[in-house]
């Protein structure tokens, strides 16, 4: 049998195989592992961010940034609940920072390593806002509004959500949001009822009408709206101001508007979650993006409202003009910011819920 | 009646002689193959429209606007990408490796011994293999939220490995079936003891299965995505994974690309196995 | 095959390593799981230990029960389809001349060896309001409107309307027949290959017809591969997450998707436990369903 040097072969070859790659294995570099290492893992929504943003961090600090996108707040929240999965820098938007802080899922953020703090809006919904008091637990980011984007050519100019929300006019050609406490918010509003209310039968009936309303709804497009209006998959979609703005210069049968029930005004904020690996990098990348300069190419990149006074030297005037991204008191006055609901929470989880599984 | 007769006819065409159709030669027929064509044009047209299209110079990539590579060169210099297909191999190669060797070990257990309660231990085995995918997903989530693990690439591949091991069994197991123990037998009656048996003896007969077992394990590895997503925490997305958050977010050609250099892969994996097994087999058979 | 305990410990080291791993990395989670199913939501998601069957029963209130029946539905209609597209398919390969059946075989795996991601998001590219098959369609429909007017004909079409084949049932659907067609096909070939043919000769010479040959003589031989591959298919297609998601819209949700929905924004890990829990047990009831008929038509295992 010539077996014996095959076998001799096959050992030695395997023996080999199995220690190189266990030496490999160990040369590894250890990830998270020490000191605070030159990294940031940031978890953002998508095109939210200038283009330049990041590479000018890491060029100022050395830093290297970890991008992860999510697509909505739940998301974000769900992820985080189980326990931070390594993030150092998160964008909730209002009522969640408020769960956050109550969960104590955030880390207070310390003012003096952000020294860009003093561009921030002096306006108290800027530098004082309820749902995080004296910026304690993040700084403010960008705000705006939700509103239609719809096809002129093919699309009515929309004066009511109702034709999202209650009429078979555009069935199967409408994209809502898949947030749930925006897209429930926006319908209760819709019904004249606030959007933070506590009200099972004002729940109820919006859940109703959401269910009626299905079939005639071809998506619950997770942040991706203003790409299926563009790709004519939709002709009229419920998204952020700032999505529907930016794509409206790629093609200009689109537009944006504010029906007339009002709208939900948003902010979002820049936080660090507990359990951050690199707290300390964390502050530096707030810091960047509150340099006027880094902020203004931002808003001009995603067209959204920045928080960011010093920021709007830096900005063209006709974004500052424009009522989309800069809406006008009256329509501010008009719309009502999400706020947390506290214990009544489980019922709107329960009343998506219902509304997704219908 | 068979419709036979009306075959003939058409074969009788004087510039070819063909052979009479006979009655089992179904895939002589003109409506098979036209049935086979067209499930064939069904099985290929997806995955080479996505191909091609990889190559079109069009950002929102829906009409054919021209021939471009720069979609490749953008995921080539995507670093996240990278990072993406870096963490893909690593735990490719370390769960291939460690599932490999239990997996092994497990089949052999399975073929040699017998033992009480194995009836319903074989079925504990096969487990991971039958389970919806998303049920082993979610609890696996639950398992390292509970004992306070963070999500990265040690749970990822502690994942991988488990998915894999019964299947490195199970291949494992197919090819001890057909080892004749009697060889076994005659070694140990020439003096040699148990571990120098397996080594010289066993495994090499072993070796095309453990190969087998190995890129299985590899494929399975690098193509998972349902568990891994569940898994999977910050600066440890995978290949698969960081493809789902491209197709959700921002559909261009990069992502055909990435997709095209995904698929490139495991089809060189899977035709290198292939070849190394029937080589190897061809091998055994001619040695004796 | 030895007795365990004649070598008791090459049997341990063999045995212990795996099956500890098995039992920490799977069992163990899955108890978790199988504890949590029994648990109770905190009211901003955190999960309570308890002992209710409440989301036992929460599973079979109508809203949740619809898309299980739903679900239940779209597979069979999956398995359906793949039998019908499926069966010829390996008819022709198992009857095909020998120095092609391999090359044919391989035609019919290698798309599955793809990763599922990919091979489900190229259908979206073929589906959508504006892809190939829509643009196919209007191609044609351009055409035959130039024929009509050639013809002097009026315009009988009307103008073109897109076909809605994404972000619905049908969508998912025919991604659901796209990935799983091959675990229809290898199970049915598989088992034509080793028909004897002679049954199918002698079938034909005595007169039957193709057809009559095909149902009463193939295919009840064929039957344990055929039901193998229709199971496969089954359990498959009932438990998959990724092609609903990417897929499907609103109203084609799937128990996959529910239950990754109360891991995720939904934040009930207990709900989310018991479905995924009911999931299995359907699972392992129609697994039993086949090794039951496997054994009583002749034990041939696959």
């Amino acid at each position: 049998m010539s077996k014996p040097s095959l076998s001799r072969f096959s050992r030695r070859n395997f023996l080999h195989g199995a220690s190189a790659a266990a030496v490999a294995f160990a040369a590894l570099p250890r990830r998270g592992w020490g000191a605070e290492e030159k990294k940031l893992n940031v978890y953002n929504w998508d095109t939210y961010i200038g283009e330049t943003t990041l590479t000018t961090f890491t060029d100022t600090t050395g830093i290297a940034v970890q991008y992860d996108l999510f697509a909505n707040n739940e998301e974000l929240f769900a992820k985080l609940k189980a326990g931070n999965p390594g993030y150092d820098v998160i964008f909730p938007s209002d009522s969640y920072v408020a769960d956050m802080i109550s969960l104590n899922m955030l880390m207070p953020i310390d003012h003096g390593k952000i020294p860009n703090l003093k561009n921030i809006d002096p306006d108290p919904n800027f530098s004082n806002p309820a749902f995080n008091p004296g910026l304690k637990f993040g700084v403010p980011y960008m705000w705006g509004t939700i509103g239609v984007g719809y096809r002129k050519s093919k699309v009515e100019t929309p004066t009511s959500w109702g034709d999202l929300l209650d009429s078979d006019k555009y069935s199967q050609r409408i994209a809502l949001l898949a947030d749930a406490r925006s897209v429930m918010g926006i319908a209760l509003k819709y019904l004249g009822y606030s959007m933070n209310t506590t009200n099972q039968d004002e729940l109820d009936k919006v859940r109703d009408l959401l269910v009626k309303q299905k079939p005639h709804i071809k998506t619950f497009a997770p942040d991706s709206g203003q790409d299926l209006l563009l790709s004519g998959e939709v002709d009229i979609v419920m998204e952020w101001n700032g999505d529907i703005i930016s794509t409206m210069e790629e093609d200009a049968d689109l537009a944006y508007v504010v029906p007339k029930e009002g709208t939900q005004v948003w902010t979002d904020n820049i936080c660090i979650p507990v359990g951050a690996p690199h707290p300390e990098n964390a502050h530096a990348f707030l810091n960047h993006i509150h340099d006027p300069e880094v902020n203004a190419e931002i808003a001009n990149t995603i067209k959204y409202a920045t928080a960011n006074k010093a920021a709007k030297a830096f900005l063209p005037t006709e974004d500052l003009a424009n009522p989309a991204i800069y809406p006008p008191s009256e329509v501010v006055s008009n719309s009502e910011s999400l706020v947390s609901v506290g214990d009544f929470t489980p019922m709107y989880d329960r009343a998506w819920t219902e509304i997704l599984a219908a | 009646m068979t419709d036979i007769a009306a075959k003939p006819a058409v074969a009788a065409a004087p510039r070819r002689r063909r052979a009479q159709i006979t009655p089992l030669e179904y895939t002589r027929r003109r409506w098979l193959q036209i049935v086979l064509l067209a499930n064939f044009f069904f099985l290929y047209f997806p995955i080479v429209a996505l191909v091609a299209f990889s190559f079109n110079d069009s950002k929102r990539n829906i009409t054919w606007q021209g021939f471009t590579l720069k979609y490749y060169r953008q995921a080539y210099e995507n670093a996240a990408l990278h990072e993406a297909f870096t963490n893909s191999m690593i735990i490719a190669a370390t769960s291939t490796l460690v599932s490999t060797a239990l997996g092994t070990m497990l089949g052999v257990a399975l073929h040699r011994y017998r033992f009480p309660g194995k009836g319903a231990f074989d079925g504990w085995i096969h487990l991971p293999i039958v389970i919806p995918e998303i049920c082993m997903g979610v609890a696996m989530l639950a398992f390292f939220a509970a004992v306070n693990i963070q999500l990265g690439l040690f749970t990822v591949t502690v994942s991988h490995i488990a998915f894999s091991i019964p299947f490195v069994a199970v291949v494992i197991r197919a090819r001890m079936s057909g080892f004749d123990e009697a060889l076994e037998e005659a070694s140990r009656d020439l003096g040699a003891d148990r571990w120098q048996t397996f080594w010289n003896v066993t495994f090499p007969y072993l070796l095309p299965g453990v190969v087998a077992g190995a890129l299985l394990a590899l494929t399975l590895s690098l193509d998972d995505f349902v568990i891994t997503f569940f898994t999977s925490g910050p600066g440890s997305t995978t290949f698969p994974v960081k493809i789902y958050s491209m197709v959700r977010f921002s559909v261009t050609p990069e992502v055909n690309a990435a997709s095209t250099v995904l698929i490139v892969l495991t089809l060189t994996l899977t035709v290198t196995a292939m070849v190394i097994q029937s080589r190897s087999t061809r091998k055994m058979t001619a040695r004796g | 095959m030895q007795d365990w305990r004649r070598d008791k410990r090459a049997f341990g080291v063999l045995i212990l390593p795996p099956s500890a791993w098995l039992v920490l990395f799977f069992t163990l989670p899955l108890a978790i799981v199988w504890v949590y199913s029994f648990g109770e939501r905190g009211p901003l998601g955190q999960t309570l230990l308890a002992l209710s069957f409440d989301n036992y029963g929460r599973a079979v209130e109508w809203i949740n029960l619809s898309i299980i029946l739903k679900s239940v539905w779209i597979a069979a209609v999956t398995t359906a389809i793949c039998l019908v597209l499926g069966f010829p398919l390996a008819m022709g390969i198992a009857f095909a001349p020998a120095r092609y059946k391999n090359l044919l075989l391989l035609l019919v795996i290698l798309p599955f060896w793809t990763n599922l991601l990919i091979r489900t998001y190229a259908w979206i590219a073929v589906l959508r309001t504006k892809g190939y098959l829509n643009f196919a369609l209007e191609w044609v429909h351009e055409r035959i409107g130039a024929v009509l007017s050639l013809l002097g004909l009026p315009d009988l079409l009307g103008p073109f309307e897109p076909l809605l084949l994404l972000y619905n049932q049908p969508a998912v659907i025919i991604g659901l027949v796209y990935v799983n067609l091959p675990f229809l096909v290898l199970p049915v070939y598989a088992t034509l290959e080793k028909l004897d043919k002679s049954y199918l000769e002698a079938s034909l010479d005595l007169g039957a017809g193709q057809w009559r040959t095909l149902f009463s003589v193939t295919a009840p031989l064929a039957f344990p591969g055929i039901f193998t591959g229709l199971l496969l298919v089954f359990i498959l297609a009932l438990g998959t997450f990724l092609t609903p998601d990417l897929l499907g819209g609103p109203r084609s949700i799937m128990i996959g998707n529910l239950i990754a929905q109360q891991f995720g924004p939904a934040r009930d890990w207990p709900f989310g436990s018991a479905l995924s829990f009911l999931l299995m047990y359907a699972t392992f009831v129609f697994l039993w369903i086949k090794a039951a008929v496997a054994r009583q038509g002749g034990g041939v295992s696959y």
